[in-house]
């Protein structure tokens, strides 16, 4: 199966940057394992849509907060990202929640089979950042379902 | 003895806070304003002693719905460092990708930034509309809300296809362009172009663009509304309707200058037709009394901005962003800093576009009934029927003419220094730029939201945002929604945000490994 990895956030905030640097992690790593497409996904919000039109699964990889400790990282699955309250109003900074609750309706292709973020919490050092390039390798390919 | 409520904050980013407007309200009318932006960007430190090209990879990530728009600012400046014209075809493919990231801005913060607040159920419960408005823009659920979400996605295509990369891609170089697509990709261009264009007719407009463009004057769009019920029904009629049913003709007056750039570099041999080698008109205008436009004129003035305070207001070749953020309690309140025009305050974006242009219907508005934040946002919704058609134009010329140059060699980068002003979907961008041994050595960046959303000066005169505000109405100050009209119809931005998902009531398991 296709695995896309979808780094987002924002370079120039720290507290925002840990998806890119585990994008920058990953394209050290470079070649990735066959069937794995790696995505910067940055600030792009809903222009990143057509990456959920292609089936296969969708890690994305992102700053998160308030969820563990700093410097851990969480895994969440599609349904518990879709749970966490959110308002639903479009702008500057829709975040994931708004992009997975609109996709279902506007999709022109076939949505992903599964989605699954790599969180990291706060500032992350770089055995944390390494760590995050490996799972959402791992996540990519193998998905949690199949986990357990 | 009227009421007076000090320290309101205007709730405007939906989510996260970088924005903050406080106002004050005295017998139910705004008296004073202040828009304070509340995070350090920073860049132009960032970019000090970089290698000469860097801007045209830094740039494009400050923002996540104008990537493309910083990317042609930054290669713009260099372009004139380098004293380079790019071909035209260079022109037609970067003036496309700026068109796109327009339309799809203009089309998105119409539906899911202005028009949401039609659907404010608590603020709108007796509008005879308010019903048609919720099944039109409720987020996530409303019809039209949707659909622009869909159009816009399919139309962004072509900015993947023309950039080579999506997203971020970097595809604008000194001299040119480095993708040249094949012709069936420009096919396929045209084809999503054509089928947007039929969708924005359809919906957006409810007639095609000839019959909107025939429309010279307020009597001339009375009579269109009257014309048909695709008319009315349109999200531009419905527009009309429930904004003037609103007051919004009345809300929202601002400074009544206008500042445009000028947008889109004429290809030297297109059937597009443009002013002064560009396709929109550059100009200040008065009213709209339009006077040609003068780089030298611009100043950054940061009395009342958190940065080190300099003697007098400096143009941005010359100004600096050192953040100072101690003393002076209380008169300092923002890190946006405040850009004047010879020496106004003015406006900038669509409204200010149509005015420099001399538009005739958007030029009766303003005369008949000053600026207001109907004409402000119509100028907006209608824009695109002024991009479409020239984007076709483009497509066609591009797809005749694949086999001439992309790209006009640029070795190296020459010491120096540049501008790239152009026309971001908010208004007048510019990228200030100083290159010496191929490395940056000022960087200085004043972006249309810096125009629109300034503090005030050193005069104490108030930014665009700040004074159209005053004398707004705030019929319940626990959900001010008059003043989110007026701040949104400048279609803030202030700085792509912090974005990351934060802690709800729910939450997945804490993780150290791959074991659950």
């Amino acid at each position: 199966m296709k695995g896309s990895i979808i780094c987002i956030g924002n370079r120039f905030l720290e507290e925002d940057a840990a998806g890119l640097q585990v994008l920058d992690r990953l394209q050290a790593m470079r070649p990735l394992p066959a069937g794995i497409e790696l995505v910067e996904g940055g600030l792009a919000g809903l222009n990143l849509l057509p990456f959920l039109e292609q089936g296969g699964r969708v890690v994305f990889v992102d700053a998160v907060e308030g969820f563990t400790q700093t410097g851990e990282i969480i895994l969440l699955t599609q349904e518990e990202i879709s749970q966490i309250p959110s308002q639903y109003f479009f702008g500057h900074d829709a975040g994931l929640p708004y992009l997975l609750a609109v996709l279902p309706k506007v999709c022109d292709g076939q949505l992903p089979e599964e989605i699954v973020l790599v969180g990291l919490e706060g500032r992350c050092n770089k055995e944390t950042i390494e760590k995050a390039a490996k799972m959402s390798v791992t996540m990519a390919m193998h998905g949690l379902r199949d986990l357990g | 003895m009227a009421k007076i409520t000090k320290g309101i904050n205007i709730p405007l980013n939906r989510a996260e806070g970088d924005l903050e407007i406080n106002v004050e309200i005295e017998g139910g009318i705004i008296t004073e304003a202040w828009s304070a932006g509340t995070l350090f960007r920073g860049f132009e430190g960032m970019m000090r002693g970089r290698g000469a090209l860097d801007g045209l990879v830094m740039t494009p990530r400050v923002c996540g719905i104008c990537s493309i728009t910083h990317l042609t600012a930054a290669v713009e400046a260099l372009d004139a460092i380098a004293t380079v014209t790019p071909p035209d075809n260079a022109r037609r493919l970067r003036n496309l990708a700026l068109m796109v990231e327009t339309v799809q801005s203009d089309v998105r913060q119409a539906i899911l930034m202005f028009m949401a607040d039609f659907a404010n159920r608590e603020a709108y419960a007796d509008h005879p509309l308010a019903a048609d408005a919720s099944r039109r823009y409720q987020p996530l659920a409303g019809r039209a809300a949707l659909e622009v979400i869909r159009e816009s996605k399919r139309l962004v295509q072509v900015m993947a296809i023309i950039g080579g990369q999506w997203p971020h891609t970097s595809f604008m170089v000194p001299g040119g362009v480095t993708s040249v697509p094949e012709i069936s990709k420009l096919l396929q261009c045209r084809i999503i172009v054509e089928r947007f264009c039929s969708w924005y007719e359809r919906s957006i407009l409810g007639c095609s663009i000839d019959r909107w463009l025939a429309i010279q004057s307020v009597s001339d769009l009375d009579a269109w509304l009257d014309e048909s019920p695709s008319h009315q029904e349109s999200e531009v009629g419905f527009f009309i309707r429930f904004s003037r049913q609103a007051g919004m003709h009345t809300l929202g007056k601002g400074p009544n200058r206008y500042l445009s750039y000028g947008n889109l570099p004429l290809p030297l041999d297109t059937e597009v037709q443009g002013t002064d080698g560009r396709m929109t008109a550059a100009g200040f205008a008065a009213s709209t009394t339009v006077i040609p436009f003068e780089g030298s004129k611009i100043t950054e003035d940061v009395s009342h901005a958190w940065y080190e305070q300099g003697a007098i207001p400096l143009h941005p070749f010359s100004g600096r962003t050192k953040p100072y953020a101690s003393g002076q309690s209380g008169r300092l309140y923002s890190w946006v800093k405040a850009p004047r025009y010879g020496d106004e305050v003015v406006e900038t974006g669509p409204l200010a576009e149509m005015i420099v242009a001399g538009n005739p219907l958007f030029c009766d508005m303003i005369e008949k009934d000053g600026p207001s934040v109907m004409a402000r946002q119509l100028a907006r919704m209608v824009r695109p029927t002024g991009l479409l058609p020239s984007m076709a134009v483009w497509l066609n010329e591009l797809v005749e003419r694949r086999g001439d140059s992309f790209y006009h060699s640029v070795r190296s980068m020459p010491d120096g220094q540049g501008a790239g002003m152009i026309q971001a979907a908010r208004g007048a961008l510019g990228h200030w730029v100083k290159i010496q041994d191929e490395k940056i050595t000022h960087y200085q960046i004043i972006t249309p939201t810096a125009w629109n959303g300034s503090p005030r000066d050193e005069q104490g005169r108030r930014g665009a945002w700040e004074d159209a505000l005053i004398g707004t109405p705030i019929k319940d100050s626990k959900n001010p929604v008059e003043a989110g009209h007026v701040v949104r119809s400048f279609d803030p931005c202030l700085v792509c945000a912090v974005h990351c998902l934060k802690k709800g009531e729910t939450r997945g398991a804490v993780n150290d490994g791959l074991t659950r």
